[in-house]
This record gives C-alpha cells, structure tokens and sequence, in this order.
C-alpha cells in the first residue's frame, strides 16, 4: 500500500520496485529492466497512483448514473508487472495488435505504448475518452481509441446495438484485424479485468464464443490476457476430484485452452471507482479468493481435430455440463438416466471404471466420451438433440 | 382482574426464583405487565442482580443437579427395565399406583402451590427444572464422552457457560409469547363469560381463569416457541404425522416404539410436545391398554409436560372401553379437575373419532350415571355495523328456494358423494366423437400392452423398496417414509404413479412440480380414508341430508342462512366441535420427500422397449422417463421427460379418456358451507378457506385464532357464491366443440390442435450438422409446438369437463386467498375463465325479464363488444337496436351467417348473448321470458375507485365514474391523452423515440399498465407489458421496441401522477408503513372492515435441500420463523390492501343482494346477476360502496397498525418505533369529493 501514499514518479517507483515489490516478482522485475528503460526512452509520461486514483474519482463524478463497479490499474508499476506479463512468451516473427478493454485512466495503455505495443483502446465511458483520444492524436497511429464495452460485445437481444455495446465484426474491422485459420499463430490479443459481477458469465459466454468459433473466435485463436478473481481462476485450473472447484467450467475451459497463470496480484493494488475509494473485495467462502490473477487463455490449436467441431460443439458441452449438475453422480447413471442404452459397454472400451463419479473423469475423458458417443451415433436420438437447443437458448439469454 | 390477579401470581414465582424484590409489584399491577416483567428483567437493576445472583444459582444449580442425578438414574432403571420385558398384565392396585403417581407429584418437585397446566415452557418452575435435567445430562455425557450425540451437541464445551444464556434466550422466546397473548386473552375471558358459574370446586377465580387462558394459548405459544429453528417446527411436525400414521394404521407398538426413540435421547426429547404423547395415548386407548396409557402419563410427568385436555380424554375413553372400576374412575376426574379442566369442557373442545365420544361418555356416566352433555353454545351474531341490517333478526327473511326436492338433491349429494369416494373421476373427452384411425387403434393396444407391464413393474418396485425399508426399522428411525407408503393399498401408489405418468407433456416437468403432485395426491387419499375411517363422513352425511330442506322447494321456509342452520343442526345433533378432522396436515417436506420417493420409483421402474416403433432396431429395454438439468442463469432445475417414443405412442393413441381428481369437477349438490375454516366446499376433499402457498400456515393460525364471529360475513359471503347453481349453454358449447374439434380457430380463442401447427423447418438429416439459423428455426418451431400444446390441453378439459355435466345443474364451491378476494375451488372450468368458458355457462335458476331486462341484454351485448364504450347507456341500447338484423343474424346462422359476433371484444360470450336476445325478442312477451342468462356490471378500473374514494379525490373520482356523468369517463383514454400530450411536447424538443412513437399511443397500449399500476406493477413490469402491447402493432419498427416501452411507461407513470393525486399520497402512505414495519421486523397485518384478519405471507425464503438418490431438492419454505421480505411487504402493501376492500365491497354486495333474494357471482369487480335484478344489484352496489367508504378506512387502519405494532410500554422507545408511530398516526389528508354522488352515478359500475 505503499505506493499510494508516496508521491515518487514513475521512474522512482522502478528503482525503488525492487524493495517495494511483492516477493515473487522481484526476480523479474530485476531482470528484464534493462531491456525495458531502452523502450521507455521515448517517455510517455505515465500518472503516478495518486493521480490515476484522481482521475477514477473525477470520470465517476462526470457520469450521470451510478457506473457499475469497475477495477483499474493505478499504480505505474503494476503497470510495468502486466505489460512485462503480456510481452512475455511472444512467439518471434511480427506482434499482434493488442486490444486494451476498459483502460479507465489510461496508466497501462501509457506504459504499454512506452515498452512499443501497438494498443487499441476500447472504453466504455465516455468520462475517459476525452483524455484517451488526446493521447491518441498526440501519437503517430501506435494507439486506436474506439467507444466500446467489450464486455457488452455482440449483445444477444435483437435491434440495433447501442453504444457502448458493440458487434465483434464492426470492432475488427475497426482494428484492421483479419480472421486468420484456426491454426494459423493468435491474431489479436486482448487484455482485460473481468467485471466482478459479470464475471462467471462473461467466462461462459467466451467459452461459447469459443466452441462455436463466433464473436472473436471467428476471426481465430485470439488469445486472452485477464485478470480474473483467485476463485474462478481455482476453478479453471481445477484438477479432477476437487470439491466444489472441478466444475463443468472448468472441463470446458481447460479442453478448449492453454491456461497460463501470469501473474498473481492482491486485490488491494487494484483502484475501483466506488465514491468512497472502498475495494469491494468480494467474500468466498470454499476457495481462497485474495487475488486477482492475469491468466492467459490461449485458445488449443487442435481444438476442432478429431470427433468435435463448431456445430456439434453445442453437445458436448450439453453433455458435459449435465454431468457435472451433480458431480457426485455415476457416470453411469448419468447414462442410464438419458434414457441411452449401452452406457455401460461405452464405459468398458473408454476403460472408464463402472464406478467412476462424474466430477473424477478428466477433461480428456470427457472429450473422448463425447467423441465416442457421437460415433456410436447416440447423440441422433431426437430427445438429446432438442435439449441441447434448450440448454443453448438458456444461456444464450 | 381476574388475569391480571393470575399473573401477580406468576409474578409472584418469578419474583421468587429470580430473588427480585417485592418492590415491582406496583408495576404488576398493571395490564401490559407481562412485557414490562421482562424489561425489567433486562434493565441494568436486573442484570446486576442477575450477575451477582449468578454464583449462587450455580451453586444452587450443582447441588440439585447432584439429587436429580440420583432421582434419574434411579428412576431410569425401571424405564427401561419396563421396555424390555413385555409386562404381565397390571393388577388394579398397580396402576392405581400409577395414577397416584400423576396425581401427587414427587417430593423432589418444588412447588406447593397449584400449578397452570399446559404452559409448561413459560412455566419457571419447569423451565428451572428442565435446565437442571439437560445439565445433568450434558455432565453426564461429558463423563461417558458420548461422542456420537457429541458432535450435535457441540456446546459440551460452553456446558458452563450456557445456563445463563439459555435463561435469557427462553425470557426472550417468553418475552415474544407474551407480547402475544393479551389478545387470545380477551378471548378467553369473553368465552368464559356465559358459563362462568360452573366454578364450583374449591379454586380461587383468577387461578381458573389463568388456567383456562393457558390452555387457549398453547396452540399459539407451540408454533411461537424455539423461534431460532424452523427446523425444529418441522421435525415436530414431522413426528407428529409420523405418530398419526400409526394410528390410522392402529399399530401402536410401532407408535411407541417410535415415541421411545425420541424420548430416551435427551437431545430428540426436546422435540416432543404433549400432542405427540397424546397420539400414542389414543391408540392404545383404542385397544383398552390402560396400563399402557398410565405409563406414558409418567413419560411425560418424567419429562415435565403437563398432561391436556386430549390427554384425559384418551384415559376416559379407554376406561369407557374397558369399563373400569368407579374408583379409578373418579380419581382421573378428579385430576383432571386438579388440572383445571372441567368435564364439560371434553365435549365441548376434544374432536373424537370413530366412537371416542360414546366411550369417554360411558366411563363418566360410570361415575355421574345422571351425566348431561353440556348444552351448545349459543349461535353469536356478527356486530359490525356493515352488517347490522343484514344480521337483525327482524328483518330476517327465508333463504332463496332452489328448484330442486329434498329428493332431488340428496340424490344428487349421493351421486357428489361417490365421485369424492372414487378420489378420481374419468370422463371422455370432447375429442372423442372423431373416428378412430387404425394407427390410433394399434397404437392403443400397444399401449395397454405396455400399461399392464408398467403396473406390475412399479407394483414390483414399491413392494421391493418397502421391504428394504421394513428391514431397516431398527437403525435409529430413518425409514421416516415407510409408514407412509403404507397407509393405502399397494394398488392405490401405483395407479397414482401411473396416473402421473399419463399425464405428463412431452416437454417434461420439473422434478419439484412432479414429486409435490404425487405426495399431496398420496395426502389426499389419506384424509378421505380417516374421514371415512373417523365417521365424520357419516356425520357430514347426516346433517347435510337435513341441511338440504333449508335449500328445497318444497319444504318449510326457514329463516336461517347457510351456516347457521347447519350450526344449528350440528348442535342438534349433538356433534359438538367432532365435525372437523384432527389437524393432520403434513409437513410440506414430507410430502416432497414422499413424492421424490414415488418418483424415483417410477423412473426406474418403467421400461419401454426400444423398438416399440420401429421394428427394425433391436430389442432392448430403455427406461421411458429420463432425468436431466436444465439451467437458468445460476440455477439448475432437475426435469423428467418422457422418452420421445412414449410421448409418439401416446399421441399416436390418441385417448379419448380424462382422468381428474373428483375436486377439479364443479360439484353436483350444493356445496357444504363454511362453518368454519377448515370446513366447508366440497364433502369429503379436503378445502381450506384460504388458498396458501406452500408452506405458509400464517393465515390459517391467524383465522384459528380470531373470534369465530368475526368470520361469519365472510362465511356467509363465500356460501352465497358457492350456492349459486349453474348449467350449461348447450347450443353455445356444441358450437365451440365443433370448431374445436374441427382445425380450431386462434382467432376466436380456440386453440387449434397440433395437426395444424406450421410444418417443420427441413432439416439436414444429421441434426448435428445444423447451421446457426437453422437450429434457431427449429427452436422456435418446438416453442411453437409447446405452446400449441398446453392452450389445447388447456381447452381440452375444459370443454370435455363442460360436455359432462352439460344436461346437469352444478356449483362451485368458493374459497379466497390471503387477501379475501373469492374464486371457485375447480381449477379447469369455472365462471373465472375466459371467453369461452364464461360464454357456455348459464344460471341454472331462469327469471323473467321483466320490463328492463331485454334491455339490459341489449346494453350488455353492446358492453361485450367493446363497441361504444363511451356513450351512454341510452345510446347503447339504441345501437343495439340498430344493429338488431346483424344480432338476429348472428343469433341464427352463426357459422354461415354474416358473422357480426365474431369481430367482437368477447366474441363468445357476444354469441351467447345474440341468442338470448333473439329467443327473448321472438317470445310473446319478452318481460315474461325465463331467461338464465347472466348479465355483467363491470367496475371501471375498480382499483382506483377504491383509492379514489379513499382519498376523496375529486379528478380522479371523475375519471373513474365515482361522479354522476351524463357519458361514461374512461380513465385509460384520459391517460392517453396525457402521454400523447407528454410524447408531442418531446418530439417537437427532438427526442428520438418521441417521434417513433408518433400515431402509435392509443388506450390499448396504455390499459394494461394504468389498470395495474394501482395493484403496484414496478417500471420493469409496466416495461414488458408495454412492449408486449407494442409488439402486437405489425407497423411498429422492431429495433425500438425496448427503447419504446421504456419511454411509455415512464410517461404513463408520469401522467397518472399528474391525474390522481390524492391516491399516490396513500399509496405512498401506505407503502412506507409497510417499509416500516417490516424492517421492525415484523410483517404487515390488518383486518378488513368485515373483520376478516390478514397477514401478508411474505418471508425472506430460506431453502432446504432434500437429499435424494436422484437429485437434491432445494426446496424454499417461508414461514413465519424467517424475516419479513421486506421489499415484497412494502410494494405488496397498497395493493393487498386495496384488494381487501374491493373483497369486502363484493361480499357486502353479495349478502345484500341475498337478502332481496337475488342471484349474484363476481369475478372480483365484475357483478353477474339476472337481467331481471340488475337495476336492484346496482343500487345495492352502489349502497354497499358508499356504506363501506364511509367508515374511516384509514383511521381505522391507522388506528389498528398504531395498535398492534407501536404498544409497548411508554418507557425507552426506541428511535424506529417512534419513527414508526409519526408515520402511521399522520394519515393522508383526504380530498373534497362528496362520497353520497357515487349513488347517482351510472357508470361506476356499468
């Protein structure tokens, strides 16, 4: 918490970084300044904690409406920590476009620009825009600032969309991003701090994104870089057997991606935009839940190889999440309980124990149980084909 | 004085055992005394003394528990000793013992001084005495380290510290018990008062009195005790229908073994109440074991219960049975006079069974051979001033004749009888008159090929669980559900079970919906059988076949009303209060648990093959039902769907047989009236006066508790409605059948088959391969369908149950919910309905039309059309006679004709009316027409009607017809103009949506919301509906659709604001002493000026899970341990409060139109009666309307609210009480409109 109260530049806090900083990131931090104080040089000047806090509060006060919670990064030398975390693991070869969600005061997008990140902005209040678009001018086409929520991206109700909600095509086409192959390397990455209340949704919401290849998976495998809460990211990385965290979220996402954890930081460094400076830490009650941690989802290039693909991929997360309603179940009597009729025999060439419960199968098993069910052509029975439609139109809404 | 002089007694032991001084006993003295006992309690004098008491009472505490511990485990030898070895029958001198042993209490008991009976936890001395005895047994435990009971424990730890903090807790459940109690109090005493001088027995007056209070109170004081769990309410509950189980199945080992179950655990102990005993008790009555019953006397003297009134009456019956000898005879009167009962009072409060009453006679006239059964009490009459006229017995009038013999309608009480017997009731359907299809036939067979199966497979499967259950007996209780698949016949679970599986829709159903329809079905048939079993169905029997002579033509006129007389006949014949059944309601989950059982069963029990259709695949046995999650948002709902093979057979069979429960058909006799609330409706099913969610029993203890006189306008009211007979309109039901039966008519509301649905989209062969609008097609097909389904089945038993009873005369039995508005008991076909139903029936009871009535037939046709709604009523009628050729035309030819009726509001009812008028017309002499005809008087938006006279508003009395005006005013239109004004002002400002909006503002748009604006619809509600209204217009550009609505209802809010403003200062009023009083944590309660009590039901849900093998259920139960909702108590108030008077408004109109002799129905504000005695049903309306406005409504609730919710002594208040007390004495200022105008106005209701 020191840095809220000291009134040290930027450049201050990276020399003083090496004191301040949490143990487990003092060893990156030394070790990549070099590398980074030579991409500085140009030196955009980034607002210290103080400052960024300032400008949250001022944006807040501008809007007419009570703004939903919101999460930004202050403080510069978190800033350097993500951006480090982001240029980290790039394959060679040329730098995909960057898209910054919700940058609020702008302390990253300034840090990003000043390590030569191309950055697309995408803000949803307009209380930020003004000073994001002077940035804009003041640079020779490195950062795009668009009006958006990409959080609200290709709303599902009908009629025109309204900013700040946005159409994924009119946004790459905006960006200049083209739709690669799926196997083709990422085309876009995107960072973002998931909105705490939407969170759990926005996560299924991508991940259907994701199996059907629309919203952003159509223009490939865009990879993302987000802060999320210490408990949903137990649960994405949940192992098989682990009360209350193995969820169906958790197969679908590690089936679908490589999750990465980039780095881990306490909620307390992060600036809300709540009118008395509060945190609005949310309480967990079963998973630890004291961070926020940078994940990166890297969409699997051999996601669509084998049995699944865009349109059956509706099923198998139909089947998946059915399993998992009640993780205790038998996989059997899960079977049995659809009304499908050699379950067992499909368990004993799964080599899958008669006995195993749902939640103890791994993400694999699952992807080849679905796999071989397809073949045994069990999912043509019509019953299963209309829940699935049932089980899409309720998410989807 | 008597109660007070009874608790300065109490007071007195309090004084005692707290070591308080005699310096409060000024404060005693007065009346709200047992509140300030406990302030005082709590003030800091007390808590000092408490603390330094505290060393000593601990000592005190130690040095009995150290006797107790002796006093027990010596006493406990026997016990079990007694269990063990099956005991040798008693000899007299034994059980003499034993009842002496009740009689003189043991020396280690501590009081000298004669004891209340039956308060046993607000009692100190017992409470004092429990605690020590849960100490000694916590030490106890501690020393054996019991670690099973232990770990529920979980307090062995604090076992030091906890003594003092449970006194507080049970002062504090007292404190609430008290706060309670003045009321039933009152009661008591004014109960007491016509047989006060029967004291004759060597008792001081306030002793008895108290005494009496105490047992009045008990039933309250139950539910109110253990606040903290609900669980605990529950599980008591729960042993309480476990132990009746038993004695339906007279298997009283059973009972008691389970009884001793819970009474050996120290820990269950808690949960047992005298009732529980008391069952145990009757079923060894039944069987003449005294001795059994003298042990359980002990039981329960060993735990500290007091043994009641039900209790004494087990022994005597048992005595009567076994005809015992006078002594031991006389020595349970006597005690049971020492406990301060009197004999009579066994007759006059016990509900006996079966022939419980002879015996227990016989055993006192053992004693007093000259025994008289005590005289009933005298019928009281209702005071409310509402009523005076109504209830003088000067202008008493005989009860309107049906045209129907005694004979006539005991057959048809028979014939209602049966059906009830038969719980079910199977008719065909109106489809069946269609030629049947060889496919249809193949299908049929197969199907009860598969149904004979499914019945030996289910019948296999329940006998086989039972008998695991059976076996489990021993392990520590659990097979709670076994007796309870044991009180019918194998054969009735399974065509339960099979009856739920032919009714199930192809879309499934949730699991929750399923397993409570199997468990209440279980439930019903369950009470039959005890009503039958109990001989109250005999009883029932008996004095409805003399009830009806108040009903027949041709027998004495009798001045009497429904109620009354059938109060009358009871007392006659001696019943006493043995008409209503035992409270035997089980646990709502219970009967989930029951039903998820049953479920289970089913599921797995049912097996189709799986090449029932097409042959070709191999055979193999796959179940019919599959279970899967369907996922809304965070939640997760469990479904069972039928598998689409049994759902193709069954359409492919296309059965022509309905199968309903016997209280979903109207009735076939008139209804038995409400006499109470929970008797009345129908004969044997089971009826409660008001509907309830699950789970919620706040109202019925309010009803339970408040004076049975207060209830009697309502009572009469719902019998008036209920007597009403109906029939049905032959010409107008074939015509619907037919176009049913043909391809249906959506148009007309006739919902067409699913042979008629829109083909489906082409699909690729492979589903999966399915592109993103091509599986967003075929979704919406499958809506589509589903829809079409339900409206058809919907339709289906209505019309099918119509068809039935076309060429009989039947009723409807009424009920009402929380609120007092009134709605008959069948669910499917009733006058509530909509068009078409309310077009096919008639009353059965014809009245000339007289020299008006063609033209109110006229009028009302006109008014059906929705044509002309403002002009006046002159101008109508002559339109109708304009139109007259195009009627005439409608009337004859209505399928080939010019079809006038059908571009019509309420095109059935139209139809109906057409032929009404052309029969009446063609007549000789139209005045003397019998015509059966109902005609409609509607309020016009009679919600704000209600607000606007409250508050005497002068604009808003105008605009919703409170003022004489020579054209109806139209409140809807008004709001129109005002939004349309709103809506022109932003366009030309340049608002966007303005200018969309732009020719698209009509009254149509605006109806809905402004109607339920007063019954308080939020923004998003008023968002919906104006979208929905907006979405029927084809012009209007989808892409606005949600901006649109959003503006409108803003605007509509808006522009009712400006209209009335009067009425939103009482909503206001009354929404924030709602917020108020809930966040004092109560909930909202008030008595309409009927005096009909209400409660508002709304608790912050608290959710159990029920583990089951299949799935676990959270099951949501409200009740009244939890906190108010506040939310739902603040915005339901206005509304609740408003539909409470348009309630008593109706019920007033209905017992004055009984007393000219009219027939009269409602649905809520909409008035039916002859065309004959519309003009009388108007002005009685209108009387009735201004009579009620003209009580002070809201001072009286003000006064009520003040009354109830800010009593408390006049010390400390605290600053939300006084908050609290300004906001409900400063009652809205009322306008300038004179109510006496509402008698000349013609179109408040027209």
């Amino acid at each position: 918490m020191a840095w809220r109260r000291g009134g040290w530049s930027c450049r201050a806090a990276v020399a003083a970084g090496s004191r301040r900083c949490r143990a487990g990131t003092i060893e990156k931090t030394a070790g990549r300044e070099t590398s980074d104080d030579r991409a500085e040089d140009p030196g955009l000047r980034v607002p210290e904690a103080a400052e960024a806090e300032r400008l949250v509060q001022q944006a807040q006060q501008l809007q007419r409406i009570r703004a939903p919670l919101r999460r930004f990064i202050a403080c510069p030398q978190l800033a350097r920590t993500v951006q480090r975390c982001l240029q980290g693991g790039a394959s060679p070869g040329p730098r995909p476009v960057l898209l910054e969600c919700a940058p609020g005061p702008g302390i990253l997008t300034r840090t990003l620009l000043n390590a030569g990140v191309r950055v697309v902005a995408l803000e949803s209040s307009s209380a930020f825009l003004p000073n994001l678009q002077s940035l804009e001018n003041s640079l020779d086409g490195q950062l795009k600032v668009i009006y958006g929520d990409f959080f609200r991206l290709d709303p599902l109700v009908t009629g025109t969309v309204k900013p700040p909600a946005v159409c994924s095509d009119k946004l790459f086409e905006t960006m200049g991003v083209a739709a690669v192959p799926w196997r083709a390397d990422v085309p876009l990455k995107i960072f973002g701090i998931l909105p705490q209340k939407k969170e759990r949704n926005t996560l299924w919401r991508l991940l259907f994104a994701l199996y059907e290849c629309s919203s952003i998976y159509r223009y490939g495998r865009v990879e993302l870089n987000i802060f999320i809460s210490e408990k949903e990211y137990k649960v994405l990385t949940a192992k098989p057997g682990e009360v209350r965290a193995y969820q169906a979220l958790t197969i679908l996402w590690q089936v679908g991606c490589e999750i990465q954890l980039l780095h881990m930081e306490p909620w307390s460094s992060f600036v809300t935009n709540l009118k008395n400076g509060g945190r609005a830490v949310p309480k967990s009650t079963w998973l630890p839940n004291d961070h926020l941690c940078l994940v990166r989802l890297t969409p699997q290039q051999n996601l669509f190889t084998g049995g699944l693909n865009p349109t059956n991929s509706s099923t198998f997360i139909f089947m998946v999440k059915q399993c998992l309603a009640r993780p205790k179940s038998r996989l059997t009597d899960r079977l049995n309980s659809w009304s499908l009729d050699n379950g067992g025999k499909l368990l004993r060439e799964l080599e899958i124990p008669d006995n195993a419960e749902t939640r103890n199968l791994y993400p694999e098993d699952y992807r080849r149980l679905f796999e071989a069910l397809q073949n045994s052509n069990m999912f043509a029975e019509t019953w299963f084909h209309d829940e699935v439609l049932d089980s899409i139109r309720n998410i989807n809404l | 004085m008597g109660v007070s002089g009874a608790l300065s007694l109490l007071w007195a032991r309090l004084c005692l055992l707290w070591g308080l001084r005699g310096s409060r006993h000024p404060v005693q003295q007065r009346w709200g005394i047992p509140w300030s006992v406990l302030r005082n309690y709590s003030s800091a004098s007390a808590k000092e003394k408490a603390r330094r008491n505290a060393i000593c009472e601990r000592t005190e505490l130690l040095e009995v528990l150290k006797a107790r511990v002796k006093q027990l485990q010596a006493s406990n030898v026997p016990e079990m000793t007694v269990n063990k070895v099956d005991l040798a029958p008693l000899g007299n001198d034994k059980y003499q013992d034993l009842l002496e042993k009740v009689v003189a209490p043991g020396p280690a008991e501590e009081q000298p001084t004669p004891r209340g009976r039956g308060e046993s936890p607000a009692r100190p001395g017992n409470w004092v005495e429990k605690l020590k005895k849960e100490m000694y047994i916590r030490q106890l435990k501690v020393e054996r380290k019991l670690s099973i009971a232990a770990s529920r424990l979980a307090l062995e730890g604090q076992a030091k510290a906890k003594p003092k903090r449970k006194d507080k807790a049970k002062a504090k459940a007292k404190a609430e018990k008290r706060l309670k109690r003045p009321k039933a109090k009152v009661a008591a005493a004014e109960s007491q008062s016509h047989a006060g001088s029967r004291n004759v027995y060597a008792r001081s007056k306030p002793m008895v009195v108290a005494v009496k209070e105490a047992a009045k109170a008990q039933r309250p004081q139950r539910v109110l005790k253990n606040k903290d769990s609900s669980q605990h309410k529950v599980l008591q509950q729960t042993i309480q229908s476990n132990l009746e189980c038993f004695l339906f199945l007279q298997q009283p080992e059973e009972a008691e073994r389970f009884l001793l179950l819970y009474h050996r655990s120290p820990v269950k102990r808690r949960l047992l109440n005298t009732n529980a005993y008391n069952i145990v008790m009757r079923i060894w009555a039944r069987k003449g074991c005294l001795q059994r019953i003298n042990r359980l006397f002990s039981m329960m003297e060993s735990v500290g219960l007091q043994p009641s009134l039900d209790s004494y009456a087990a022994v005597l019956e048992c005595m009567g049975r076994n005809q015992s000898c006078t002594k031991a005879i006389q020595r349970c009167m006597q005690q049971l006079k020492n406990d301060g009962f009197h004999v009579d009072e066994l007759f006059q409060k016990c509900l006996f069974e079966e022939d419980e009453k002879e015996k227990v006679l016989r055993a006192i006239r053992i004693v007093q051979p000259n025994y008289q059964l005590p005289p009933p009490p005298s019928p009281q009459t209702c005071k409310s001033s509402l009523l005076r006229d109504f209830y003088s017995k000067e202008k008493m009038v005989s009860y309107p004749k049906l045209d129907f013999s005694v004979q006539e309608l005991q057959e048809r009480f028979q014939q209602q009888l049966e059906m009830e017997l038969n719980n079910t009731i199977t008719i065909e359907s109106v489809e069946s008159t269609k030629p049947l299809t060889p496919q249809a036939i193949k299908a049929r067979k197969l199907l009860a090929t598969l149904r004979s199966r499914w019945h030996d497979s289910i019948l296999q499967a329940l006998q086989k669980s039972k008998h695991s259950m059976s076996k489990l007996k021993t392990v520590s209780g659990y097979n709670i559900l076994y007796p309870y698949l044991c009180l019918l016949p194998d054969e009735e679970y399974v065509g339960i079970m099979l009856q739920i599986l032919n009714t199930l829709s192809p879309q499934g159903e949730s699991l929750a919906v399923l397993a409570r329809e199997l468990g209440s079905k279980v439930y019903n048939r369950y009470i039959t059988q005890r009503k039958l079993r109990s001989r109250q169905l005999e009883k029932v029997q008996e004095v409805y076949e003399d009830y009806i002579h108040l009903l027949a033509k041709d027998s004495q006129p009798d001045e009497y009303l429904p109620r009354e007389y059938w109060e009358k006949l009871v007392a006659e014949a001696g019943f006493g209060p043995s008409l209503n059944l035992k409270d035997c309601s089980w646990p709502y989950m219970l009967i989930m648990r029951l039903g998820m059982h049953m479920l289970e069963l089913l599921v797995h029990a049912v097996k189709v093959p799986r090449n029932a259709l097409s042959p070709h695949l191999e055979h193999k046995l796959i179940p019919v039902l599959y279970h899967v999650y369907s996922f809304r948002s965070s939640w997760q709902i469990g479904l069972i769907k039928p598998h689409p093979i049994f759902s193709q057979i069954v359409s492919d069979a296309a059965e022509t047989l309905l199968t309903f429960n016997s209280s979903a058909m109207p009735m076939l006799c008139p209804p038995v009236p409400w006499t109470s609330p929970h008797f009345g409706a129908f004969v044997l099913n089971d009826t409660k006066l008001m509907r309830f969610v699950d789970g919620a029993i706040q109202h019925q203890l309010l009803l339970e508790q408040c004076p049975p006189v207060n209830l009697h306008p309502v009572l009469d009211a719902l019998n008036q409605l209920g007597n009403c007979a109906w029939k049905i309109n032959q010409p107008v039901l074939d015509i619907i059948i037919s176009i049913f039966n043909d391809k249906g008519n959506e148009k007309l509301d006739i919902p067409p088959p699913i042979s008629e649905a829109p083909r489906p989209p082409a699909t690729p062969s492979n589903s999966s391969t399915m592109n993103k609008s091509q599986k967003h097609e075929l979704l919406l097909y499958k809506k589509k369908t589903a829809e079409m389904h339900s409206l058809r089945m919907d339709a289906l038993y209505k019309l099918s149950i119509a068809n039935y009873v076309r060429d009989k005369v039947f009723w409807f039995p009424h009920n009402m919910d929380f609120r007092g508005r009134t709605y008959p008991c069948p669910p499917y076909f009733n006058h509530l309905g909509n068009d078409v139903t309310r077009a096919i029936l008639l009353f059965a009871e014809g009245k000339p039309l007289g020299p008006k009535g063609l033209d109110w037939l006229k009028i009302h046709l006109i008014n059906l059309t929705g044509l002309k709604k403002r002009n006046a009523l002159q101008e109508r009628l002559e339109y109708a006679n304009e139109i007259i050729e195009e009627i005439l035309d409608s009337a004859d030819h209505p399928l080939t004709g010019r079809k006038w009726w059908m571009n019509t509001d309420e095109p059935w009812q139209a139809l109906a009316c057409c032929m009404e008028i052309a029969k009446a017309s063609r007549s000789p002499d139209p005045a003397a027409y019998i015509s059966h005809f109902p005609v409609h008087q509607d309020g016009s938006c009679n919600g704000l009607q209600h607000y606007a006279a409250l508050g005497r508003d002068l604009i808003g009395a105008i605009s919703v017809n409170l003022m004489p005006c020579d054209v109806p005013q139209d409140v809807y239109s008004a709001v129109a103009q005002q939004v349309e004004e709103f809506r022109k002002k932003d366009a030309e400002q340049g608002v966007k949506i303005a200018q969309v909006l732009q020719g698209f503002i009509s009254r149509k748009v605006v109806k809905q919301t402004v109607m339920t604006v007063v019954y308080g619809v939020t923004r998003y509600g008023g968002r919906l509906q104006m979208e929905k209204r907006l979405k029927e217009i084809d012009e209007f550009p989808e892409e606005y659709l949600w901006e649109a609505s959003h503006y409108l209802v803003k605007q509509v809010f808006n522009g009712i604001k400006e209209m009335f403003s009067a009425t939103r200062d009482i909503q206001n009023w009354l929404t924030e002493s709602a917020k108020l009083i809930a966040q004092s944590g109560q909930t909202v309660e008030w008595v309409t000026p009927l005096g009909l009590p209400i409660v508002q039901p709304y608790y912050r849900s608290k959710s159990t899970v029920l583990n089951c093998s299949m799935q676990n259920l959270s099951v949501k139960s409200s009740n009244s341990n939890q906190k108010p909702d506040t939310v739902k108590q603040k915005n339901a108030f206005p509304p609740n409060f408003i539909h409470s008077l348009d309630s008593t408004h109706m019920m007033l109109t209905a017992l004055h139109c009984l007393r000219q002799g009219m027939t009269f129905v409602s649905v809520h504000d909409c008035y039916w009666t002859h065309a004959l005695t519309v003009d009388i049903m108007n002005q009685i309306c209108r009387q009735q309307f201004v009579a009620l406005h003209s009580e002070k409504i809201l001072q009286d609730l003000s006064n009520f609210l003040l009354e109830k919710y800010c009593r408390s002594g006049r010390e400390t208040r605290a600053p939300w009480q006084k908050k609290l007390m300004e906001q409900l004495s400063n009652v809205p200022k009322t306008g300038k409109f004179n109510l006496k105008k509402v008698m000349d106005s013609t179109y408040f209701f027209s």
